[in-house]
């Protein structure tokens, strides 16, 4: 019994790096063959063999639009059960309504998306699974507050999911050579995610009759060049003003986010070993975990003066 | 229809069957499935007259049926994106129309293209046929966003997530924290720019958004902090004793579902292996997927507060839906002229009966389902007001909840 409840509680965490939202090695195959379908579900247009059923166009979307649903609802069940306790559940909702809040204010400018730069910064300071998993959630509850629940969902939450937990595997960087390769793949993100998305609607947003329109059937150079002008015409404008402002952002504002972030990473204690002792410091593994929280976690939350949960191993650098 | 000003006389009319259902929201399922059927139907037919018979169905029913909550004002926006597509697909046409015969109505001038742009052509003539089927085209794409847009318009979409399955639980908490944590971002951002102003700051302006931002964002992580605490304390996060067999169980059948759809797309995208064994991986895989998705909710221990009851009206709606695709899809076998017709050359286009009647079937769900209980109370104060009744101000107030 202990082992299945502890895993809802504190130990949950990778102990490493304190990432809030730990990656078993199963969340991590899961996260992986869901990539691969996503890669499938977004570059069909340019993987498909003309020989294979899917080159038509019609039904294809179809079957990606009902596959991704089921595979995000799998992978995040998946990241779910590898350990979502109540700090991650809080702090994944506060940071999501904080990216769907930014988000609508980038409806009225040209490529300007704010929500990218807090996908960025959040996923480096909390690592890729909690990145992931707040990418996809920011863009569920963005579609929710909005009412732009449809088809396109999916997608943009792999999209962002991706964001996210790519800039949790970024390489360990320190100072102003972080914040310069954040910036850079800040940059570069943006622009995959307009790419990806536009994939995932060009083969029925321009007709067939016209010479930038997907052609089932034909080899992957020629559609590559058509849906490079398509990109070229349609979505570049917005796609490379994002892209600069999302790496000026991270420039100028990433220092203090990431700085705030981390705090409150640490006082949230997310990679403090929860000991499981009675008073009288007897091991008693009968007794529940929730009672010897208490004592142990209590203290370190109301942490308005500051002070670092006890036992914490970053808290000292 | 988005005011919150006194309804059409229309709504005080006695309905039978409004009436026999005391005002609730209807189950958001039923709503998305009617209009997942009404964009199948919208989706297999390049007819103008059964396209706009869709729309003007979902107009119907949501101008009848929408609540006053905000999300009910979104039909209107997916009409216009669906403008939007209609504007995107004949200028891609004008622009990069390959020529094709037809009346040619205007020839642009044609721009030469580097070798490496395969096949794109810029300019050239523009001929009456390609722009109608690039209107056609794009009005079907509009058609479907539209129905999406009613769906959108019709169902709430906080009871959309407690439709999660149990295995989400976390996620659909954490989503539920966002929803009911962003309106007081707007609250605390008023709050630090009011001191920012009596400190003699400037509140507006480039500089004082990151003079506000980074405060707000403290106070959100302090926040979320405070409310782990308190969900700590109310008991969240309990878990079931799963047995050891049935976690390994489902383990097995996640990750062996997510192999089989990942094979399973793959093989059907190479085309090289037959494309029924390609089908058969990617459909073991989904339901593997399904079955492990189901089981891992078996961790979660909660009961359901005021479950969204699945009754007669919820039954209709779906049914509607599911009536209009079929009947496209039975017409689009026995008449497919009807549902495609030729626009080279150009002629007048038939309204085909059988899909017309069954997409007017759609509209059922504007009269027979109970209508939302802000619309219902609002028509109450409506009607009794234009009867003149004297009314106290206490009985108004509760009415105008």
């Amino acid at each position: 019994m202990s082992g299945a409840a502890r895993t809802g509680t504190g130990p949950a965490v990778d102990r490493r790096t304190g990432a809030p939202l730990r990656l078993r090695p199963r969340s991590i195959v899961a996260l992986v063959l869901v990539s691969l379908v996503g890669v499938a579900a977004f570059g069909w247009p340019l993987l498909v063999a003309s020989s294979s059923v899917l080159a038509q166009a019609t039904q294809t979307p179809l079957l990606f639009a009902v596959l991704l649903p089921l595979l995000l609802a799998v992978v995040l069940a998946e990241l779910a059960d590898g350990g979502m306790d109540a700090k991650t559940v809080a702090m994944l909702g506060v940071l999501a309504a904080v990216g769907a809040a930014l988000r609508p204010l980038g409806t009225g400018i040209a490529g300007f998306e704010p929500v990218f730069f807090l996908l960025v910064l959040a996923g480096r300071a909390y690592g890729p699974g909690f990145g992931f998993a707040l990418g996809s959630l920011t863009l569920f509850a963005s579609a929710l507050i909005t009412a732009g629940v449809g088809p396109w969902l999916p997608f943009q939450m792999l999209g962002a999911g991706w964001v996210g937990a790519g800039a949790g595997l970024l390489p360990r960087l320190q100072g102003r050579a972080e914040l310069g390769v954040l910036a850079a793949y800040g940059a570069v993100a943006g622009l995959a995610y307009g790419f990806a998305l536009n994939l995932s609607f060009w083969p029925f947003v321009v007709g067939q009759a016209s010479t930038i329109a997907y052609v089932p059937g034909d080899p992957v150079t020629a559609n590559l060049g058509r849906f490079l002008a398509f990109t070229l015409t349609t979505s570049l404008a917005f796609d490379v003003p994002r892209a600069v402002l999302t790496a000026t952002l991270v420039l100028v504002t990433g220092g203090p986010i990431l700085r705030a972030l981390r705090r409150a990473g640490r006082r949230a204690a997310f990679d403090t070993p929860v000991r499981f002792e009675s008073t009288t410091r007897s091991q008693d593994p009968d007794r529940s975990p929730d009672l010897d929280r208490s004592p142990d976690h209590g203290d370190a939350w109301p942490a308005a003066t500051g002070s670092e949960p006890p036992g914490d191993p970053r808290s000292g650098r | 229809m988005t005011s919150t000003g006194p309804p059409p006389p229309r709504d005080r009319r006695p309905r039978p069957a409004a009436l026999r259902s005391l005002p609730r929201a209807l189950h958001p399922g039923a709503w998305w499935l009617w209009a997942l059927g009404l964009a199948t139907a919208a989706s297999r037919t390049t007819n103008p007259l059964v396209l706009v018979l869709v729309v003007a169905v979902a107009a119907q029913v949501v101008a009848a049926r929408r609540s006053q909550a905000p999300w009910a004002r979104s039909f209107t926006v997916f009409l216009k994106l669906g403008l939007v597509v209609v504007a995107i697909r004949v200028t891609a046409q004008v622009v990069f129309g390959a020529s094709a015969p037809g009346n040619v109505i205007v020839t642009l001038p044609e721009v030469p293209l580097p070798a490496w742009f395969a096949g794109v052509s810029l300019g050239g003539p523009i001929t009456q046929e390609a722009l109608a089927a690039a209107v056609v085209d794009g009005l079907r794409l509009a058609t479907v966003l539209a129905c999406i847009g009613a769906a959108n318009a019709l169902a709430n979409p906080k009871r959309l997530l407690a439709g999660l399955p149990a295995a989400l639980y976390e996620v659909g908490v954490a989503v539920v924290v966002a929803l009911s944590f962003a309106p007081s971002l707007a609250t605390s951002v008023g709050r630090i720019r009011a001191a920012r102003r009596l400190r003699g700051r400037p509140d507006r302006g480039l500089r004082s958004i990151v003079g506000v931002a980074m405060p707000v964002l403290e106070d959100a992580l302090e926040r979320s902090l405070a409310l782990a605490a308190a969900m700590d304390s109310r008991g969240y996060g309990r878990r079931a004793a799963v047995p050891l067999a049935t976690r390994r169980l489902t383990a097995g059948l996640t990750l062996g579902g997510l192999g089989g759809i990942c094979l399973g797309v793959y093989g059907l995208l190479d085309g090289t292996s037959s494309a029924a064994l390609g089908l058969s991986a990617l459909l073991g895989g989904v339901l593997a997927a399904a079955a492990g998705l189901r089981l891992g909710g078996q961790r979660t221990v909660r009961s359901r507060y005021r479950p969204d009851p699945w009754r007669g009206p919820e039954w209709l709606t779906a049914g509607t839906g599911a009536l209009v695709a079929a009947a496209t899809i039975v017409a689009g076998v026995l008449d497919p002229a009807g549902l495609a017709p030729t626009l080279v050359p150009l002629a007048a286009v038939p309204l085909p009966w059988l899909p017309s009647v069954g997409i007017l079937v759609a509209l059922l769900p504007a009269w027979l389902t109970p209508l939302p209980p802000d619309a219902a109370a609002s028509a109450a104060r409506g009607a009794s007001a234009e009867r003149g009744l004297a009314r106290t101000p206490a009985a108004a107030g509760e009415v105008a909840v």
